[in-house]
């Protein structure tokens, strides 16, 4: 698989580069900025472009603007984007929109190669990440009417690989069940949840993500 | 008679007042001994009774301007010159009326222009044009002119001869004899003379016009109308003198009722200007009551009213802060120059900012201040705590944004520093579980140094939140720590006395910044600190030896330190001339 790296911090663009690469990624360009980014994905057209949220020149979400930009511009090239925000606005503000191969993942998880690398094959794959500190934290939400509490262990357990952007075969599969079954479960769950099914993976995870945050 | 009680009477007075009533009475006495009873002769002697009177009360009550005796010598002088009418077979009254005649007209005319002060058209400066053409008008063309001419008619006029030519059938006691050449080209020369300055009174008497206040303007129209008419009334007088025969003067002169009703006009005016200063005290009355009522802010109005300025500002001493300062509490200065006038009330209490033209009302202008002294000093009291409570509300709005813009700070220092290196340091162990020998030996040592730089940046992080050595050893120790961190040398002056957190806070705040000031502006060799306290005040002084010019809101962050110190009621002073190093005084309350 090839990616493109996005950083403005060198120190942590080389060693994500030498830890993707020790795992088998091919890395095949660095940018320290948006526009850099641009230029690499238009040049390399990686299957990933893995983005840091904070990049020049506000050091807030130029990684998200620059996200955007790629998904209008190159449709077929997935976006990982590393944040330090637990802040399910973001996450929306990356998964809105037709396009798939899309990630929200925080950054902590570059200290995990596999898990990274996972979430790298999943969107080249077509689907969509949310990482599950994330969804942990808004489904622990208190809610005054908690449409959540209607949900059995089992379906919230679905609930959270949704939300996390599994698609239904994902999810049986880490369940180890069939996926007639989590098609069941899925049911069950965006009824209660008010959510009407049927719809794209990408809008599902949206869906899911708006509900829980509401 | 309250009119009566509160009027100055001057033994000068007494003797016009007596003067004016035995004129009168001659003259009416004459009038009634000789049959002449038409009309047209009581409507002057009413005119005159009329402007006798405002004369003599205007004198009684402002005695303090010339306008009282400049208004009763117009009547007096007419009536007594009027005399040879009464009397036409009298030498006496030939000689009175020979010689003061016209001599009231002129005193009309300067009475008019000197409305309503007793000063010739103050409302120019005396050396402008307007103001030497006024004086040229009523001193050359008017006083020495007609003393020059009824010294002539005095010793040539006689009356004997000359039913039809004047009033007068006799002559004066100071007759010399007929005339050495025709008294009709001197009458001639005379009435030129007269055209020529005329048009010089009512140019004067109309830009008069033009420079009173709305409220002056209503008085002074029917003077500067009833004058008009005097004067063309004069005019045609005159040219029948100058270019017409003798003979038609006589039918002009029937019309003379003309002139008596511009001057009853004027009379009646200055009458009723009169009336309008008595009251004077009326709107004073209503001031003091408007005044006892008047909320916050309803002062200006209200002094607004009673003098009749509507432009009326107001500005109010604040001794705290040593400024003038509106009603809201907002700095002004007090203008300069001559648009606008200044009235001072009390010693550094308030001061009026006027027209100017209400200078020559000195005396309501001192009332109204007087009768809103009390008022006043609440309306100061006011703004100095409106003023207090605006800055108080922008230093907090301050306070917050700079507390807003300092957690800012906080969360892009953590997450681009310290989080940043953990990151990497996460990395590095996770590819030492996989490196090489040598590989490994390297990302050991790079871990190693990140840890150390995670850690530096983490107690940075933590000092600048809150020292901990401020925390457990109070000020002194702190400020010596600040010192020893400080690029340029500092001498510190500190006990070890511990203060109330707060304080501790603020100052080691202050002190930070000033040094850091010094360090990143002052270009300077040597710094010093100190920090006392004495009496429940906590004095702190950072200065340096570098090149001055540093300003409070100058974007160095001492607004941000005058604030803190604020917060705790205390003041922050900057001294710093330029290239004369710059002193950053503190005073904070501090009880023990």
């Amino acid at each position: 698989m090839r990616v493109v790296i996005a950083d403005d911090t060198a120190l942590l663009r080389q060693g994500l580069a030498r830890l993707l690469t020790e795992a088998g990624v091919e890395v095949c360009g660095e940018a320290a900025d948006g526009e850099e980014l641009l230029g690499l994905v238009e040049r390399e057209r990686p299957e990933v472009a893995v983005v840091d949220i904070r990049m020049p020149p506000t050091h807030t979400d130029e990684g998200l603007v620059a996200a955007a930009e790629i998904r209008t511009r190159y449709p077929k090239v997935g976006v990982l984007v590393l944040s330090q925000y637990v802040d399910a606005e973001y996450a929306l503000r990356l998964v809105d929109g037709d396009s798939t191969r899309c990630g929200y993942l925080l950054k902590d998880r570059v200290t995990n190669a596999g898990e990274l690398v996972g979430a790298l094959e999943r969107i080249s794959a077509g689907e969509v990440v949310v990482d599950r500190e994330l969804v942990d934290g808004l489904l622990d939400r208190r809610r005054e009417s908690d449409p959540l509490a209607e949900l059995t262990d089992r379906e919230r357990e679905v609930l959270r690989l949704m939300a996390e952007g599994l698609t239904d075969r994902g999810i049986a599969e880490r369940l180890w069940v069939t996926p007639k079954t989590v098609e069941t479960h899925v049911r069950h769950i965006l009824r209660k949840l008010d959510i009407p099914s049927g719809t794209a993976h990408n809008r599902r995870v949206h869906a899911v993500l708006a509900q829980l945050r509401a | 008679m309250t009119f009566w009680r509160n009027g100055v009477r001057t033994p000068a007075w007494w003797a016009a007042a007596i003067l004016g009533v035995a004129l009168f009475s001659f003259d009416i006495a004459g009038y009634v001994r000789g049959g002449t009873t038409d009309w047209k002769t009581v409507f002057f002697l009413v005119t005159m009774a009329i402007a006798l009177v405002t004369g003599l009360g205007v004198w009684a009550w402002r005695p303090q301007t010339h306008m009282g005796p400049l208004i009763y010598w117009w009547p007096a002088l007419t009536v007594a010159g009027d005399l040879m009418v009464a009397y036409p077979r009298s030498r006496t009254a030939a000689t009175l009326g020979l010689g003061l005649y016209t001599m009231g007209l002129i005193v009309f005319a300067q009475m008019s222009l000197s409305y309503s002060n007793g000063k010739l058209v103050s409302e120019y400066p005396r050396k402008s044009l307007v103001g030497r053409a006024a004086w040229f008008y009523i001193f050359i063309g008017g006083y020495a002119a007609q003393v020059i001419q009824n010294l002539y008619n005095l010793a040539v006029v006689d009356g004997r001869g000359c039913p039809y030519c004047f009033p007068t059938q006799e002559r004066s006691w100071l007759y010399i004899g007929k005339a050495p050449f025709s008294l009709d080209w001197w009458n001639r020369g005379w009435g030129i003379e007269i055209l020529v300055v005329l048009p010089i009174g009512l140019a004067v008497t109309w830009l008069k016009f033009a420079r009173q206040p709305p409220g002056g303007r209503r008085t002074f129209l029917p003077i500067a109308v009833g004058g008009t008419i005097a004067t063309f009334f004069g005019a045609t007088v005159l040219y029948f003198i100058v270019v017409a025969d003798q003979a038609a003067l006589g039918s002009v002169s029937s019309y003379s009722w003309i002139q008596t009703a511009g001057q009853l006009g004027a009379a009646l005016a200055v009458f009723v200007g009169l009336l309008i200063v008595r009251r004077a005290r009326g709107p004073i009355g209503n001031l003091v009551v408007e005044l006892r009522r008047a909320g916050p802010g309803g002062v200006r109005p209200a002094l607004a009213r009673a003098i009749g300025d509507p432009s009326l500002e107001l500005a109010l001493w604040l001794p705290e802060r040593g400024v003038w300062a509106d009603e809201s509490g907002v700095e002004m200065s007090l203008p300069e120059g001559r648009d606008r006038a200044v009235t001072y009330i009390g010693d550094d209490l308030a001061a009026l900012v006027h027209d100017p033209v209400f200078l020559h009302q000195p005396a309501l202008l001192e009332a109204v201040g007087s009768a809103a002294r009390f008022a006043l000093e609440n309306e100061r009291l006011q703004a100095e705590l409106r003023a207090q409570l605006a800055e108080l509300r922008e230093s907090r709005a301050r306070i917050v944004r700079a507390g807003d813009e300092e957690r800012r700070r906080l969360e892009r220092d953590l997450h681009d520093g310290a989080q940043q290196r953990l990151l990497g340091i996460g990395m590095a162990l996770q590819l030492l579980q996989t490196a090489r020998d040598g590989d490994r030996e390297q990302l050991l040592a790079e871990t190693e140094v990140e840890v150390q730089a995670a850690l530096a940046e983490l107690r940075e992080l933590a000092r600048g939140i809150h020292p901990a050595v401020l925390t457990d050893h109070g000020l002194g120790p702190a400020v010596r720590t600040l010192a020893e961190r400080s690029p340029v040398p500092v001498d510190v002056g500190a006990s070890d006395e511990r203060l109330p957190g707060e304080v501790e806070t603020a100052v080691y705040f202050i002190v930070a910044e000033a040094l850091a000031n010094v360090a990143k502006h002052a270009h300077a060799s040597r710094a010093s600190v100190s920090v006392a306290r004495e009496n429940g005040i906590v004095r702190v002084e950072v200065s340096d030896d570098g090149v001055g010019g540093a300003a409070l809101d100058g974007g160095t962050g001492l607004r941000g330190l005058a604030d803190r110190a604020g917060a705790l009621d205390g003041t922050l002073e900057v001294v710093s001339a330029p290239g004369a190093g710059t002193r950053v005084l503190v005073v904070i309350p501090c009880a023990s």
